[in-house]
């Protein structure tokens, strides 16, 4: 450091911020700290202002009422009032955000709701989101899908980044107790497939565009809720208009 | 009245709400533009050592934003200690493109506004420093 005439200098690499600030200091010019915390200030209110303008949206519940197809796999008492229809993709990290929620909703209200889950894989941006399909209608052949969908959803972000998942799979069904064999093989079989393109059929045809697609009583969900809190006040909606 | 500092503080300024924005978010954002923002930012390289890389986008942006405020205030030509974080931040945002569009194949818009403003930074701080600046020691310090 040098000093000369009161002033504090530093000649290194690393900006002397504390330095210069010091330097302000002593001359009473804090001008520059104000003006830097009233950025970082206006910036954290901008930015707040940008994520409410998007939370502020009320999730929806549209008027219209869709075909969502049948042949989902159900979870809940079979004569809950609402029915939760789910369009999903295992790798698609907004499904993957909604999963707690969705489970939490459920076992708030297991005699009010019902899930039921419909594959609708986007192969063309999730690589592993088919396969995961296959590995959970396979589970399902074995009496365990909705073991192997929480399994797939609780470790999304260890498999679904990998090129290929399929061993991660295999692993997930001998953790499930599967016979790990007929698990490999019902994978690659063309009922497991067909059944999983089938869903997406019934996806397009209920106009599902994104993933999760949610319906309440066959009525779409738009905007989505982003919490259990909005997520339940929308289904006592769906209560309410059956 | 410093151009380059005026321009690179209200860059700079646009990268924090941006960064902020990103590492407030909880649950899935808003994508209209791209379609893959949470794909990118739910990915296995949204986050190094735990921290959330936009936090390391924000730490970037408020040190360049407080380097062009003391340069604008007069205290001192501090964007000249720009150049190298600027030059760093460019490389990492070429990659993190680099793995959206070959990795990830899916883009972010807010990251992707984020490498630009980054790009941004970089051009004005290499800009500066093809003219010459005289050494911050050869400054005589204007009596107070």
């Amino acid at each position: 450091m040098i000093f000369e005439s009161g002033q504090v200098y530093c000649k290194g690499f690393f900006p002397p911020i504390s330095i210069m600030i010091l330097n302000h200091m002593q001359g009473k010019k804090s001008l520059p700290i104000v003006i830097i915390v009233a950025g970082v200030v206006l910036a954290a209110g901008a930015a707040f202002l940008l994520r409410r303008s998007d939370a502020d949206t009320p999730p929806k519940i549209e008027d219209r009422v869709v075909d969502t197809g049948a042949g989902g796999h159900l979870r809940g008492a079979p004569d809950a009032r609402v029915t939760l229809v789910e369009y999903g993709d295992f790798q698609c990290p907004s499904c993957g955000y909604y999963f707690p929620i969705v489970e939490s909703l459920l076992e708030g209200a297991p005699d009010l709701v019902k899930l039921e889950f419909h594959h609708f894989p986007l192969i063309q941006v999730h690589p592993n989101a088919l396969p995961a399909a296959l590995a959970a209608e396979a589970a399902a052949e074995q009496g365990k899908f909705w073991e192997m969908h929480d399994l797939l959803f609780q470790s999304q972000t260890a498999w679904s980044a990998k090129p290929s998942a399929e061993e991660d799979f295999v692993v997930m069904a001998q953790r499930l107790g599967l016979d790990s064999e007929k698990f490999k093989q019902s994978m690659k079989s063309d009922e497991t497939r067909a059944r999983v393109l089938k869903d997406v059929e019934r996806g397009r045809a209920a106009q599902v565009e994104g993933t999760p697609s949610f319906f309440i009583n066959g009525r779409p969900v738009h905007p989505l809720p982003q919490s259990v809190q909005a997520f339940k006040q929308i289904v006592e909606e769906g209560v309410a208009s059956k | 009245m410093n151009l380059r500092a005026a321009a690179t503080a209200v860059v700079a300024f646009l990268g924090m709400v941006d960064a902020m924005f990103l590492a407030s978010s909880h649950g899935p954002v808003p994508c209209r533009l791209t379609g893959g923002c949470n794909d990118v930012l739910h990915s296995a390289y949204s986050s190094v050592g735990g921290v959330p890389l936009p936090w390391f986008g924000l730490a970037f942006y408020l040190f360049a934003f407080s380097l062009a405020v003391l340069d604008l205030t007069g205290a001192g030509r501090a964007l000249r200690w720009l150049f190298w974080p600027a030059l760093a931040g460019f490389l990492v945002s070429v990659g993190l493109v680099g793995i959206q569009a070959f990795v990830l194949k899916a883009f972010c818009e807010y990251c992707l506004a984020s490498a630009g403003l980054v790009t941004t930074i970089f051009a004005i701080s290499m800009f500066s420093r093809l003219r010459p600046i005289p050494d911050i020691l050869q400054r005589t310090p204007s009596p107070d």
